[in-house]
């Protein structure tokens, strides 16, 4: 699923600054990294030493004929062989725990910062796009930060020595050998780059058949009713003919790129051959020394290849690492001033009283970035203990309403008063630490229900859970399932009713003992019955807390303390109900229209 | 070459192979001759090389002519290796797009009963990974092996036809390097399975923290969260940097082996040479062929291991080819129409308990009827049996006179217009969606129905109207917004018979009246059966019809069924009441 969030990727021009920051993240490991130019340079010394033993060994019996000493030969390869064998270990160990450490780090930083940014942040961000950046980019980042950087060196240092010692040995042989190099380094990168971007077509051409697959199982009936197979079926197959295309098309790349490397490197060898041969004829060179050029020159070319192809992945990976960065680097909006850090930091709270007593809004305005206005110039005093219901059509700014209290969001004009002081004088944890939110679409994690209810007050005991469940009305149907508190609740809750997770998530928030409960619509998928059971222990529960509730069921506004009637931002009306109905205005309105929705389901008195 | 269609349900990994003989067949042309070419690289050499010691050799008449033969050779494999690829890709990719193209068409065609039981991400992980793991293994694991038995295939006979005792001292190591390569990547398999593991944890831990991001925030539970993260991204990385660990002894001591087999060939060779046993020129050839075929063994242990994949993968898929679909009836030339009878029906999913039980009722063509009863009562069924979403057993169902069962499904559900409880919208845009309902609809139509179901006015504030896209990258419908469309499609078919299982139960009072007016309207037009949980569309119906625990309770018009004692009118009083309480509540308020 990640991939699909990854169609801006497009070739950028390498941006150095960019890559420095990330290089940090690597760089962060300096004993692995210094053990791993040791390590490098050992093993370009070894690769360098047998195409000479092998090329000194054959010009000694080619001189020689009878009488070579084969042991100092022995000693030689054996060394070369044992050595080399030690550092290859080495070179993946370094380049493996540099890779699987920096991975962790920048995922780890990511992470950090997800927690910390505002709800504003989210709003704009699809949870897709940000699994994307901290999986698939993460691991790009962190093969370039590793492997790249790893096989880059390896392969300067090889490339540097075997070309200084070409040079000092034969410098009309090397610079033949030289002069292919920047051809291969071309074309590589050519190539690369082309089958880079094939392979993200078929990438996304996969991910839309499984999304196909998908929509394909979950509309059966739909598609059955409707009689849809064939049209379906005719749109599958244009997409599934679409990934066949793109994985030729890549592969194809692939069968044209293999071999014209090897047969360049094939016209170097062969040039040698002629060339070197004719030295020989002329007496000035070794048939030994002939095959160890070409040795030499068939070392090159594996190099050549990494780094192009570490070249051409970085182009494309800038997006990544750009994306990446500015997640890492974003300031959050809402967070701790710094004036309160530094109370934190000196006297382990924001220095002001824990209780939550008045809240006041002072001609507190709203607007989302450049969007409309949504709540203006908004009064409002609750006291301590209150009960507020609020009502008004949906986009009227009750939710934002209730986000400005919570601090999702900041005011962008007025204030917002607990207990006189301004609520960004005080810490997030405070505020956090005391309430209790029930929202209309109630997220569970995976796990057990007993886990999910423990969200609330991580050391509570059983006990305590039960407890809260029963005032919240989802006791007996937890302990109806088969599994009682121990019934896994599946990716999102999804093994329970919408219903059901209201009422989890609403012992969640009991469980917690807030002092200041908030709920987004929160019981609006529960039957009657059941809804008169949590009103019950609702009222227990509120009992001496304050408390805004969203609703639409007229038994848990009629209830409420205050009634405000919220539109286009606006308090429109407020009071009691029977104050309100008395007025007979849109509350009024409202009721009468409302009453209707109150009608009893059918399923609820017949069920029983 | 065309792609042909993999007909029947049970093919092993050979038999879908087979479906693209001649492509692989070329392949393997392609690939031997490929080989052939690369392999007589150092023979040219050897002839080379010999001429040079002997003092033979000169420019124009040797060494040029080696060194274009050496390039032609090159040339010559790049184009094989070319078709060779090619080919291959050709092959595999068509080979798995007529399997995908046979696992969507089953998919569809496979009955409720079959969907009901298995699960939406099993299925769908069957299909996308499971037949890439087969595209892997038919697109490049194959080749691979072919590559490696290729490159020993063709170089024995070289080696040998050269020097006996040279060919064994090379080829000496070679098993103990493919033994330790296979033995090894046997063992880890386990570990690579484990890493993927907990990669699959780690971003599960993601995706719950994101989505559920707000809660974490509401209860101020962000260090929690964090440790849980880092516990998992710590799990994550010891795991996968274990397995480079592991990693980092095979290829260390896969090189040694690799390098002593070299070895061997240099000094035993040297020495040989030393003897006047065999010349310079076949030395280097040992150990040039040896250099060339000696480092694929290496990864083909990998590729072996994994080969095992591709059979579960394949048999993994056949489970889902092997299940029955629906039955196909003869189209006969009557169309679905007229009265529906049933008589005695019986009906129980799987063994359970009977939905419905000795169900008989009929329902005249052009009547609107409701159908009420509390969950699980068994409406939801009889319409499901009525679409033949399900086979009933026991029991008839006729219309217009003819057996269901002996209808052709796709006729009888072209005469439907169902509105599903839960409705599925595609991933295509608002007007794609409607269409469905019927596809030669004009925009004047869609619109129509759309006002219809009285979702015209949201449709036309989104951005792009009717164009706008439905879903993850599009707008996100509220249910009732899902109901509603759902509806107008329905309507937009204009069928025969029109079912709304209860698909009012998200849209607000003011929304049900408009809807319920607009089906007032075409009363008569269409037979329709309204599944209801509220009692305002009851009074829509010519009759109404009480379900309890699959049996028939009570049936009749609204003012019969009012008129006698039961739960009809022990609802009716429930909700008079309420209103009632509501009315004394408003007008107590005024006088007060």
């Amino acid at each position: 699923m990640n991939q699909e969030w990854n169609d801006d990727d497009l070739e950028q021009k390498v941006d150095l600054r960019l890559w420095k920051k990330l290089l940090q993240y690597t760089l962060k490991y300096r004993k692995t990294g210094t053990t791993f130019l040791f390590v490098a340079f050992g093993l370009a010394i070894c690769d360098l030493c047998f195409p000479l033993i092998t090329g000194n060994l054959i010009s000694e019996i080619e001189e020689k004929g009878g009488n070579v000493d084969f042991a100092p030969y022995l000693w030689m390869y054996g060394c070369a062989t044992f050595f080399l064998c030690i550092f290859i270990y080495g070179f993946i160990l370094c380049a493996g725990k540099i890779r699987t450490h920096v991975s962790y780090d920048i995922r780890k930083d990511a992470f950090q910062q997800l927690q910390e940014l505002s709800f504003s942040f989210y709003d704009t961000k699809p949870v897709g796009w940000l699994m994307a950046r901290l999986t698939s980019d993460c691991n790009r980042l962190s093969n370039i930060l590793a492997w790249g950087v790893m096989d880059f060196i390896w392969g300067m240092m090889l490339m540097a020595t075997i070309s200084t010692f070409m040079l000092i040995y034969n410098w009309k042989l090397a610079l033949t050998i030289l002069s292919v190099i920047p051809v291969l380094f071309v074309i590589s990168v050519y190539f690369r780059k082309k089958i880079l971007t094939t392979s993200r077509l078929v990438r996304k051409a996969n991910s839309k058949l499984t999304a196909s697959y998908n929509e394909s199982i979950l509309g059966v009936r739909t598609t059955k009713v409707f009689v849809r197979n064939e049209e379906n079926l005719r749109d599958f197959d244009t997409l599934a003919e679409g990934m066949q295309n793109h994985s030729v098309h890549n592969a194809i790349l692939s069968a044209v790129y293999l071999p014209i490397v090897l047969t360049l490197g094939s016209v170097a060898i062969a040039v040698i051959l002629a060339q070197g041969g004719h030295y020989v004829t002329l007496g000035a060179l070794s048939v030994g020394e002939v095959v160890m050029f070409i040795y030499y020159a068939q070392m090159f070319f594996a190099p050549v290849q990494e780094l192009s192809a570490w070249f051409a992945e970085l182009q494309m990976a800038q997006a990544s690492a750009e994306r990446v960065l500015s997640l890492i680097e974003s300031e959050p909006e809402v967070r701790d001033t710094e004036k309160v850090l530094a109370k934190i930091a000196e006297s382990g709270n924001d220095g002001h009283t824990a209780e939550i007593g008045r809240i006041e809004f002072e001609d507190v305005e709203f607007q989302y970035r450049s969007g409309p206005t949504i709540i203006e110039k908004m009064n409002l005093v609750i006291e301590a203990g209150q009960s507020i219901a609020l009502v008004g059509a949906t986009g009227g700014g009750k939710s934002t309403l209730v986000n400005l209290l919570c601090r999702f969001y900041e005011p962008t004009g007025g204030r917002i008063l607990f207990d006189g002081i301004d609520y960004r004088e005080r810490s997030l944890t405070w505020l956090q630490s005391n309430l209790g939110i029930v929202l209309q679409q109630p997220h569970l994690f995976s796990g057990r229900i007993s886990d999910n209810i423990r969200y609330g007050k991580l050391e509570a005991t059983q006990e305590e859970i039960e407890e809260a469940s029963h005032l919240a009305g989802a006791h007996e149907f937890i302990m109806n399932l088969d599994h009682g508190y121990d019934t896994e609740v599946g990716e999102g809750g999804i093994q329970l009713s919408l219903g059901e997770k209201q009422l989890v998530s609403f012992a969640r928030a009991v469980l917690k003992q807030p002092k200041l409960m908030v709920m987004d619509e929160a019981t609006s998928s529960i039957d009657t019955e059941t809804e008169k059971k949590i009103q019950k222990g609702l009222e227990k529960v509120l009992k001496g807390r304050t408390s805004i509730v969203i609703a639409h069921r007229l038994s848990t506004i009629r209830s409420a303390d205050r009634i405000l009637v919220i539109e286009k931002g606006k308090i429109m009306e407020q009071g009691t109900h029977s104050a309100l109905i008395k007025a007979g205005g849109k509350y009024h309105d409202l009721y009468t229209e409302q009453s209707m929705r109150d009608i009893v389901r059918i399923d609820t008195v017949m069920g029983s | 070459m065309s792609t042909e269609p993999i007909q029947s349900s049970n093919k092993t990994l050979w038999e879908l192979i087979a479906y693209q003989k001649k492509r692989y067949l070329f392949a393997i042309a392609a690939m031997i001759i490929g080989t052939i070419s690369l392999l007589s690289v150092p023979y040219v050499f050897k002839v080379t090389l010999d001429s040079l010691t002997s003092g033979q050799a000169d420019l124009k008449t040797t060494l040029i002519p080696a060194a274009l033969i050496i390039v032609g050779l090159n040339v010559l494999h790049g184009i094989f290796t070319y078709f060779r690829g090619k080919l291959t890709a050709e092959a595999s990719e068509s080979i798995v797009r007529s399997l995908r193209h046979e696992l969507y068409k089953h998919l569809e065609r496979l009955p409720c009963v079959f969907h009901d039981k298995s699960d939406t991400g099993d299925l769908v992980q069957r299909c996308s990974s499971d037949v890439e793991t087969l595209r892997v293994f038919l697109a490049t694991q194959v080749v691979e092996i072919a590559r490696v038995a290729l490159f020993f295939l063709i170089a024995m006979p070289i080696m040998f036809s050269q020097d006996f005792r040279m060919s064994l001292l090379s080829l000496s190591l070679v098993p103990v390097i493919v033994l330790v390569a296979i033995l090894f990547f046997r063992k880890v398999r386990g570990l690579f399975q484990k890493v993927d593991e907990a990669e699959g944890k780690l971003t599960t831990v993601l995706q719950e923290n994101l989505t559920g991001i707000r809660v974490v925030r509401a209860f101020g539970r962000g260090e929690f969260e964090m440790e849980k993260f880092l516990k998992r991204n710590g799990e994550f990385r010891e795991l996968e940097f274990q397995l480079f660990k592991i990693l980092s002894v095979y290829w260390s001591i896969s090189d040694f082996l690799v390098f002593t087999q070299l070895g061997i060939v240099l000094i035993g060779g040297g020495y040989w040479v030393m003897q006047n046993q065999i010349t310079i020129g076949t030395w280097i050839l040992f150990w040039w062929l040896m250099r060339t075929i000696i480092w694929p063994i290496r990864h083909i242990g990998r590729v072996l291991a994994d080969t095992g994949k591709a059979t579960v993968a394949i048999d993994r898929i056949q489970e889902i080819l092997k299940e029955k679909i629906e039955s196909v009836e003869e189209v006969s030339d009557a169309p679905v129409e007229g009265e529906i009878v049933v008589r005695n029906l019986t009906y129980s999913y799987k063994e359970k308990q009977p939905v419905l039980t000795d169900l008989s009722l009929t329902i005249k063509k052009g009547e609107t009827v409701a159908f009420l009863g509390p969950p699980g009562s068994g409406k939801s069924t009889l319409v499901n049996l009525l679409v033949r979403l399900y086979d009933y057993e026991e029991g008839s169902i006729q219309i217009g006179g003819h057996e269901l069962k002996q209808l052709n499904r796709d006729s009888v559900r072209n005469a439907f217009g169902m509105v599903l409880q839960d409705p599925f919208l595609y991933s295509k845009t608002v007007r794609e969606n409607v269409v469905v309902g019927r596809s030669s609809a004009a925009d004047h139509e869609v619109e129509e129905s759309a006002h219809a179901a009285d979702i015209h006015s949201n449709i036309v504030d989104f951005e792009h109207g009717y164009e706008t896209a439905v879903g993850e990258r599009g707008v996100t419908l509220s249910g009732g917004q899902r109901q509603r469309l759902a509806i107008a499609r329905a309507l937009l078919k204009e069928p025969e018979f029109l079912v709304l299982d209860d698909s009012l139960s998200a849209v607000d009072t003011k929304t049900e009246a408009h809807i319920l007016r607009s089906l007032a309207k075409r009363r008569g037009k269409h037979t329709t059966i309204l599944i209801a949980h509220r009692l305002s569309s009851t009074r829509l119906a010519d009759r109404i019809f009480v379900f309890d625990h699959g049996k028939l309770i009570q049936n009749g018009s609204h003012d019969e069924l009012l008129s006698v004692k039961g739960p009809y009118q022990k609802l009716w009083n429930i909700q008079s009441d309420l209103e009632e309480e509501i009315e004394q509540d408003l007008s107590g308020a005024k006088k007060s």
